[in-house]
């Protein structure tokens, strides 16, 4: 299992100096100046023209690069062109603040997706069927941002039980996280019905209920660990991608965490800013994946480490 | 993003719920005020790199400068008391207030405005628009590291500062109101922008980035302090939800955002609590006069003419423009009443096309950038374009980049606005069309006319404020039957103040409001204003 782990982490190297190339190389040919950003509409070419070369905007490329990996590597990432505040120092404010928003989203994700997709199994056709479906259609195809607004309106506007957005206690949490887990919910609901469906017509479920176990027990204990093991991949995938990319919750509920740098970074074109946060979440994506393969091996002792 | 777009639709499909929504209870019984305008965070609470509107309506709040504007953008004395003016025009003499206070304690004192100044220039600060303070004799030597002091400025005693100028410009008093001019203490260092200190009216309690700025009165402010207690600054990314926190009762003022206005206008309940507002903004689409079949004025006159501008400013911002007739507001000294806008009339524009040799029309590419509403606008002007043979493209790329190609010239038409750095005709004039402005001066029409360049010249440097005006009007005039933009409108801000708060003006420029008058009022019989 080291080994195992050991080798995706030495994978994961190559991954993410594509990662780094790319980012550099992108930003390198898209257009719009970053010292225009710094200095505003207003100024002379002489100012415009000292601060490209004190940035070495105007330096060859490859030596850019090359001053940047070796920055990177000495875990520096730069300070933002336009705040000048260090860009870890930006990340490490706001990170912890969109893991707790995806940690929560994950949370309502499981709990009610997972709770949908059993009490559907049990009784396929049912009324509680039909409801799980509806929410799962729904969910899956309603945009973020609308559900975003909708719930604003139902619960901070006109009923007036939550905030509308902003930070601070699970007060604040509990709409961003609905409308960033939305889709998660949906397709657990999904997902584990069917392979609830699967398992309950399994020959070790009919064996268990044999035995005389009770439903409850052949249920859980049963039919729900064997039908667990895709919603876990699922689980892992969606984790992943709301860690890197709540952008839109994150806006719509003025969350201070890292989408909105990032958005804030790009409309200002502030390259150091943009490379860090692309680099620093495509790490966390990585990781996230491998530990989500850990956890898959783990659930099912079928998967083989090698 | 298009988010705005997206919201549009939703408050069209759940009226219901918003309708329900209205008509909240009384007053909060919170005692902080709270602004929801800010939608970024602010790059930095210090002075220097003051170049964004969050940034410089903070600094504005815990620093000052010599000068300063009141709600309606007229320039007052702030830690200048008064000044005098040499007749040249050359030399400025600032006399200080006595017994201001940094908000550590320390006095202020006239070496202060020295060290604050070349802090700004200094190289080593790195960014910030550093323009305004450009016109001080040296300033540029310092600024380019070729001299060690700001020649320029004296100070012959603790409360009078000289000040030298390299050619007089008779709006210097209003660009020492820009944030970018503040003082601060002689101490200041690097992390001033996250921990400020300056003689302004309210003080930093913490900043929590992309969240919110909390700022407390300053109790020995020169001034007399805010008349309330705590202010916080909400950034709110997105405009419906700023909305929202609006009509929850959470935040006392709200910028109501482009595509709402009607909704707002039309309702009952709402209107009392709107205030409109001249903002100093003028929405135009450039014509680069360099490029093509553009560089003749008839060509030019003809777009202007194939436009029918009222309908736009009626039909896609709510009528919230005043159609414009050069570049000047109407707001500002300079501004002629008589002269008329181009009237819409596609036979004219047709005519002056094939007087100019193009009876078979011309191709043109028309640049917007990610604003929801000017792209919009972008299909609008096709369309009317269109129909009177100037063939135009649209080419829609992200705003950064669209800019950034209009600043090299690679742009036919461009929508863009021009959001004024200080309330002075001159901050349209100059940067819009002189052509020592031309590309990323902000002159990204390319317009080089001498006739129009010696009056612009000749006003900045008239002291006398009633020459300098008719100047203006003269220049206006001039660039006008030029035409080297589409003279769109001049947008109007559209406020909603909730009707607990008494003493806040919207304000015309970004940094003339400091909330210091402002108040929530707990008595909800009082309520209605």
């Amino acid at each position: 299992m080291t080994h195992f782990i050991l080798r995706r982490f030495l994978l994961a190297i190559p991954t993410l100096f594509g990662v780094l190339v790319v980012a550099f190389l992108l930003l390198y040919v898209a257009p719009g100046d970053p010292v225009q950003s710094m200095i505003g509409e207003r100024a002379d070419p002489e100012t415009i023209a000292r601060l490209r070369a004190e940035l070495h905007l105007d330096d060859p490329l490859p030596s850019r690069f090359g001053h940047y990996v070796v920055n990177v590597l000495k875990g520096d990432l730069g300070r933002s062109y336009i705040t000048n505040r260090p860009i870890t120092q930006d990340i490490r404010e706001r990170f912890p603040k969109t893991i707790q928003l995806a940690v929560a989203a994950m949370i309502l994700a499981t709990v009610l997706g997972v709770s949908l997709g059993v009490l559907s199994a049990r009784n396929p056709g049912g009324l509680v069927d039909k409801f799980a479906l509806g929410i799962a259609y729904l969910g899956i195809s309603f945009p973020v941002y609308w559900v975003g607004l909708l719930l604003i309106l139902l619960f901070a506007v006109t009923l007036r039980w939550l905030p509308p957005s902003g930070y601070g206690s699970l007060r604040f949490l509990a709409l961003p996280a609905l409308t960033l887990g939305m889709r998660s919910i949906a397709f657990q609901a999904r997902m584990t019905r069917s392979a609830m469906l699967e398992a309950l017509n399994a020959d070790y479920v009919r064996t268990a209920r044999a035995k005389g176990l009770s439903e409850w027990m052949v249920t859980a204990r049963h039919a729900l660990r064997n039908a667990l093991i895709p919603v876990i991949t699922v689980l892992g995938l969606d984790f992943g991608a709301y860690l890197t990319g709540s952008i839109l919750t994150e806006t719509i509920f003025s969350w201070p965490g890292i989408g909105r740098y990032v958005v804030n970074a790009i409309s200002r074109r502030d390259l150091p800013a943009i490379q860090g946060t692309v680099l620093f979440l495509s790490t966390v994506f990585v990781v996230v994946n491998l530990i989500t393969d850990i956890a898959y091996a783990k659930a099912d002792p079928r998967v083989s480490f090698n | 993003m298009a988010l705005r777009t997206h919201a549009a639709l939703l408050f069209g499909v759940v009226p219901l719920i918003v309708a329900s929504a209205c008509g909240g209870g009384g007053a909060p019984s919170r005692r902080t005020l709270v602004d929801s305008r800010d939608n970024y965070d602010p790059r930095s609470l210090d002075p220097a790199l003051s170049t964004d509107v969050p940034t410089g309506r903070a600094v504005a709040y815990l620093f000052d400068g010599l000068t300063r504007f009141d709600p309606a953008a007229h320039v007052e004395p702030a830690l200048a008391e008064r000044w005098d003016v040499s007749p040249d025009g050359l030399t400025y003499t600032f006399h200080l207030r006595r017994g201001v206070s940094f908000q550590d304690g320390r006095p202020f004192v006239a070496r202060d405005v020295i060290s604050s100044w070349q802090r700004v220039l200094d190289p080593k600060t790195k960014g910030g628009n550093t323009e305004p303070l450009k016109p001080i004799k040296g300033a540029k030597e310092y600024a380019a590291g070729t001299q060690q002091a700001l020649t320029g400025v004296t100070a012959p005693n603790d409360s009078t500062l000289v000040v030298t100028l390299t050619q007089p410009l008779a709006i210097f008093p209003k660009l020492l109101a820009m944030p970018v001019a503040s003082i601060v203490p002689p101490n200041a260092g690097a992390d001033l922008g996250e921990h400020p200190i300056g003689t302004g009216p309210w003080k930093l309690v913490e900043w929590k980035h992309d969240d919110y700025l909390l700022f407390a009165r300053n109790p020995r402010y020169w001034g007399g302090p805010p008349k309330t207690d705590s202010l916080r600054a909400r950034i709110i990314a997105e405009p419906s939800t700023a909305v929202a926190e609006y009509e929850s009762g959470n935040v006392d003022v709200l910028e109501i955002p482009a595509g709402e206005a009607s909704d707002w206008m039309e309702d009952e309940s709402r209107r009392p609590m709107l205030r409109n507002t001249p903002a100093l903004e003028l929405v135009y689409i450039a014509i680069n006069v360099t490029r093509g079949p553009l560089a003749d004025v008839r060509v030019r006159q003809a777009i202007n003419y194939a436009i029918d501008i009222n309908r736009i400013v009626e039909r896609l911002i709510s009528g919230r423009g005043t159609r414009a007739a050069g570049v000047v507001p109407p707001a500002l000294g300079g501004y002629e009443k008589t002269r008329k806008p181009y009237p819409y009339d596609p036979a004219k524009a047709r005519q002056l096309l094939a007087a100019a040799g193009h009876p078979n029309g011309i191709d043109v590419e028309l640049w917007v950038g990610s604003t929801p509403i000017y792209e919009r606008m972008a299909e609008t002007v096709q369309a009317y374009l269109n129909a009177v043979g100037i063939r135009t493209k649209i080419v829609q790329r992200e705003s950064a980049a669209a800019r950034g190609a209009a600043r090299k010239g690679q742009t036919d038409l461009f929508i863009k606005d021009w959001y004024a750095d200080y309330p002075d005709a001159e901050n349209f004039l100059y940067p819009l069309l002189h052509s020592t402005n031309k590309g990323a001066g902000g002159n990204v029409s390319f317009y080089a006319n001498p006739v129009f360049d010696s009056v612009v010249t000749a006003s900045r440097r008239e002291l006398d404020e009633t020459k300098r005006n008719r100047l203006y009007e003269e220049a206006d005039s001039i660039a006008f039957q030029d035409a080297p933009m589409v003279f769109l409108y001049f947008y109007n801000e559209l406020y909603a103040i909730q009707p607990w708060i008494r003493g806040f003006d919207p304000p015309v420029i970004f940094n003339g409001q400091r909330w210091l008058d402002a108040t929530i009022v707990r008595d909800s019989a009082g309520a209605k204003k």
